[in-house]
């Protein structure tokens, strides 16, 4: 190996919550390798979009291919349009990023049907339908493809207020292990990212709940996104092809913890 | 800086256990391709002479260090000759470790002596390299520690007692010394190998060239570097007490036998 097997060069990727702190900071550093990378939010807000706007930019201003576009990651035709449009833009797709995230927290006893059915149908059937849509363009190519999907470490573990979120996630967790065998024969690898306490994440707006979390943490501090993000390099590389079925855990020691 | 240049480890120096074959040369070199200085240790010489080599005609520094990993004293001199010759070492790579005496033998034939080498070969070794040189990591202001399991350490395979058991408790130790050294700025993390068989043609035959791995094949060398690479680089500075493992899909599945793959339609009144 040298460290030119970590390059991306002549790859393209696609990044699923580029507007996420999370999702933006695996977008740029997929660039950085030398993939060309298109850009989507889920969240049709505003802010989400000059997050993602922003994030374009910085792509392009690295010399790369980028586009970007709001989605709703719930709907089958927006995902689909989203895809097609990645292979008619960057030609081909090889790398998919599910980074769409929506955050939720609420006691058990009040959330309606309706928010339970939204928490899920973003967080895993989002990854569910992005990952149908890509399966075409990615098994296309034979012997390289790869998904990696953005998890929390809720997906492991459980949290108060945390169950319609903690019960999606860890539907990613093993929708990554179920598709990982399906496709093992195919070059496509389909990993996972398991996100610590970040941030910047939708989960942490209070910031005495974040101040008490910190205190637990052994790294006593908050990941920041780029050390989440950037792991999808590695995984995304050429070398990373034995790699299947994982989940590369970056949550400073938390779940070495009691 | 660009993602790639922070997996550069220029001016770093890292010491491989194990590293005079397999997946520890492997290691090694790639470590020196990334600009690390290595020391390499393991109970052979002509072999990490030869791995030292190697990392020299790279443009590295190197300095080969006989031990015999179950002896803690052995452990505590490799230290301090690999300090001695460096000032320090950043990065630990705990790979030394394989198959012991009376592996592959079941469990009421197998002595106190075949047990204790066996648990010392695979974990009591690590814990030695880790307790002589921790308290100067913490001195220097920080480090890395990786340290080498097998999917052995996860799932248990027939007649395998001490490998299997030692590779499990190798991945508690860690995540013990991830919790304690974190406040230090040392992270220690884990690679899981499956089936390596080194281009042994009688061990590709013996696995079956990795009919029964998800992805159809076995793991090569050439791929457990950049693991480890990245394990020792800035990149993954929040990643504490974790894994990489490099099993080709194994343990994704492991319930049903692999290539298991029904198809249940759902009933018209269920769709």
């Amino acid at each position: 190996m040298s460290l030119a097997g970590f390059s991306l060069q002549n790859k393209t990727a696609l990044v699923l919550g580029a507007s996420s702190a999370i999702g933006r900071a695996a977008a740029l550093a997929l660039a950085e390798a030398g993939a060309d990378v298109a850009v989507s939010t889920t969240l049709a807000t505003q802010r989400e979009e000059l997050a993602l706007k922003e994030c374009q930019e910085k792509i392009h201003a690295l010399g790369k291919k980028s586009f970007a576009q709001t989605i709703d990651a719930a709907r089958e035709a927006d995902v689909q349009t989203l895809i097609t449009r990645t292979v008619s833009e960057l030609g081909r797709l090889n790398i998919l990023v599910n980074a769409h995230d929506l955050p939720f927290a609420k006691p058990f006893a009040d959330i309606t049907p309706k928010e339970w059915q939204r928490v899920l149908e973003v967080n895993l059937t989002g990854v569910y339908l992005a990952c149908r849509a890509a399966a075409e363009p990615l098994l296309s190519h034979g012997d390289y493809g790869r998904i990696i999907n953005i998890v929390s470490l809720l997906g492991e573990r459980g949290m108060i207020n945390g169950s319609v979120y903690c019960a999606a996630q860890a539907g990613v967790l093993n929708l990554t292990r179920a598709l990982a065998l399906e496709w093992a024969r195919s070059g496509i690898t389909v990993n996972a990212i398991g996100a610590g306490w970040t941030d910047g994440m939708g989960l942490l707006k209070d910031a005495h709940i974040q101040e008490q979390l910190v205190r637990y943490l052994p790294h006593k501090r908050l990941a920041q996104p780029h050390e989440i993000g950037e792991a999808a390099v590695y995984l995304a590389s050429d070398k990373s092809g034995f790699i299947t079925g994982q989940t590369v855990w970056i949550e400073g020691g938390a779940l070495s913890h009691l | 800086m660009s993602v790639l240049d922070k997996l550069r480890l220029d001016g770093k120096i890292t010491l491989v256990t194990g590293a005079g074959r397999g997946l520890g040369r492997a290691m090694a070199l790639d470590l020196a391709e990334a600009g690390a200085d290595v020391v390499v240790a393991s109970r052979t010489q002509a072999q990490i002479d030869e791995t030292a080599d190697l990392i020299k005609a790279q443009g590295r520094r190197s300095l080969a260090v006989t031990v015999d990993i179950t002896n803690s004293t052995s452990v505590n001199a490799m230290i301090e000759a690999a300090r001695t010759e460096f000032g320090q070492v950043d990065i630990l790579v705990n790979n030394a470790g394989g198959a012991t005496k009376g592996m592959f033998r079941p469990l009421d034939t197998i002595p106190d002596a075949h047990w204790h080498l066996g648990v010392d070969t695979n974990l009591s070794g690590a814990v030695y390299c880790c307790r002589a040189l921790l308290p100067h990591m913490v001195e220097q202001g920080g480090g890395k520690i990786i340290n080498i399991t097998s999917g052995f350490g996860a799932r248990a395979a027939k007649n395998n007692y001490m490998y299997t058991a030692a590779k499990a408790g190798l991945i508690n130790f860690t995540r013990a010394l991830a919790i304690n050294y974190a406040e230090h700025n040392v992270q220690a993390n884990l690679i899981m190998p499956g089936i390596f068989p080194h281009d042994d043609p009688v061990l590709i035959k013996f696995w079956r060239g990795g009919r029964f791995i998800p992805v159809g094949r076995v793991g090569k060398d050439d791929e457990i570097g950049p693991a480890c690479v990245f394990l020792a680089s800035e990149l993954s500075n929040y990643m504490n007490g974790e894994m990489i493992a490099l099993e080709g899909g194994g343990l994704a599945g492991g319930q049903v036998p692999c290539g298991f793959a029904p198809v249940v339609p759902l009933e018209e009144d269920g769709v």
